[in-house]
């Protein structure tokens, strides 16, 4: 153990049982990142305390499993990282940091419609989604680049292997059609990411997990309602790393 | 086991079949939950429904347990398990079994539930004066009529902590009370607080592994 985490190691048995406030969460997540012994402890004790919750298993009420379905049948998913889809050449990129931006398309502002990725069903998930959002935005190696779609930004942590963007003002899709954000490879393979619109003020935010250590650039599309394997609309906004 | 418990279980198990999940063996319920955990990130529904029935249970009780309501509770679990659903393609193997996931999860919501209910001074108003610290019996822990298996396993793995460990998993694992509330309600050091959880969950570690 390194002596100058002792105070973030010290948060672990609180960590284990929820006892920590956000900030002291937050700070400790960070910490795990990049101390091997606290999270090998982490995962051992969190099937210690895991196990007091079995014991006080109780039958739910049968209504649960249904309403439960149902909300899970109109959730989207944060997409897998490695699902491989058919490659599709999309260009090759230098790897190199920060750079930003190209091709804004043309866009009509609208006010729009519509939720973010990940909180259709509002609410608490939206709040959850948000949080996520703040723990991947304060990783230590998080990378924050301008993202030409309204005023957005998007953030990398390749600790976190998480990507997220969120922004406001962006415009509206076309009808039937919503945004898909897109990791491309070294290779120029697209690799599916989330989907998400604009809120009724603009806002959009949305989180994934994403291989970032192979991400060559971020690209975003617009395509038919749920989503497509590998692109098939025309490239609203880019970003090269 | 209190009056209610025993009333609610049984009108429970009259119209509701327990999971099928609970015959298997650990190891193999362990591993069925992994592959359908696995499987519910990339969208199979089924999957998840063999999820819900083998945990479902599980992260009721301790949603129940934790906010004390049953109607708060079901929402705590319903709001848990569609974020399980959510986010399954984030489980790492490495960070831990499926269950304890899913569970931290169900915690988690749990926790959040009581500490926006309730003002965290009314809380420690309401149980940090009259909290007495059961010594010798954590009844609390066995009180259950479903996984025997794992309230055994606890129950006997409780007996290896000391009163002050128990009590300060109690405090923060059940009652959702952060470390610095632990402190102040027992009035005692921080670090103090601290230790006292990860000494006892270590107990609680160190006895399941002896036990293997």
């Amino acid at each position: 153990m390194n002596p100058a985490n002792d105070g973030e190691h010290s948060l672990l048995g609180p960590y284990v049982v929820g006892a920590l406030d956000d900030l002291e969460r937050a700070a400790f997540e960070r910490h795990l990142t990049s101390c091997e012994s606290c999270f090998d402890e982490v995962a051992e004790l969190t099937d210690a305390a895991a196990a007091l919750a079995d014991a006080e298993a109780a039958s739910p009420p049968l209504s649960l499993r249904a309403s439960v379905m149902a909300e899970v049948a109109r959730t989207a998913q944060t997409p897998p990282v490695r699902r491989t889809p058919p490659p599709v050449p999309v260009r090759t990129a230098r790897r190199r940091w920060p750079l930003v931006v190209a091709a804004a398309a043309s866009f009509v502002a609208v006010a729009g419609i519509g939720v973010a990725y990940g909180a259709r069903d509002a609410g608490d998930n939206g709040s959850a989604l948000a949080r996520d959002i703040v723990m991947l935005s304060s990783a230590p190696d998080a990378h924050s680049m301008d993202l030409p779609l309204g005023s957005s930004h998007l953030v990398m942590s390749e600790h976190m292997d998480e990507v997220a963007i969120m922004g406001h003002g962006a415009p509206m899709p076309a009808d039937g059609m919503e945004y898909q954000l897109w990791f491309v490879m070294a290779d120029g393979t697209a690799v599916a990411g989330p989907t998400f619109m604009p809120d009724k003020s603009g806002d959009i935010m949305a989180l994934s997990d994403a291989d970032c250590a192979k991400i060559a650039a971020f690209e975003v599309t617009e395509e038919p309602h749920g989503g497509s394997q590998s692109p098939t609309g025309e490239m609203i906004a880019s970003i090269e790393l | 086991m209190t009056d209610e418990r025993a009333l609610r279980i049984v009108r429970d198990d009259s119209s509701a079949p327990q999971p099928v999940a609970s015959a298997l063996p650990p190891s193999d319920r362990a591993d069925a939950l992994a592959s359908d955990l696995l499987a519910c990130a990339m969208g199979d529904e089924e999957a998840f429904e063999r999820l819900y029935d083998a945990i479902s249970a599980s992260v009721f009780g301790i949603a129940l347990r934790v906010v004390r309501d049953r109607a708060m509770a079901e929402e705590v679990a319903q709001d848990a398990l569609v974020e399980v659903w959510r986010v399954a393609a984030r489980y790492r193997a490495d960070k831990g079994s499926a269950r304890s996931w899913i569970l931290t999860i169900a915690h988690r919501r749990a926790v959040d539930k009581v500490r926006s209910e309730q003002a965290h001074t009314d809380r420690l108003q309401a149980h940090g004066p009259h909290f007495e610290p059961k010594h010798q019996e954590p009844d609390h822990i066995v009180d259950v009529a479903y996984g025997q298996w794992e309230a055994e396993r606890v129950r006997v793995a409780l007996t290896t902590l000391t009163a002050r460990q128990r009590e300060a998993l109690d405090l923060t694992y059940f009652k959702g009370y952060t470390h610095r509330e632990v402190a102040e309600s027992l009035g005692i050091p921080l670090g103090t607080a601290k230790a006292r959880i990860r000494d006892g969950l270590i107990k609680l570690r160190d006895a399941w592994e002896e036990e293997r």
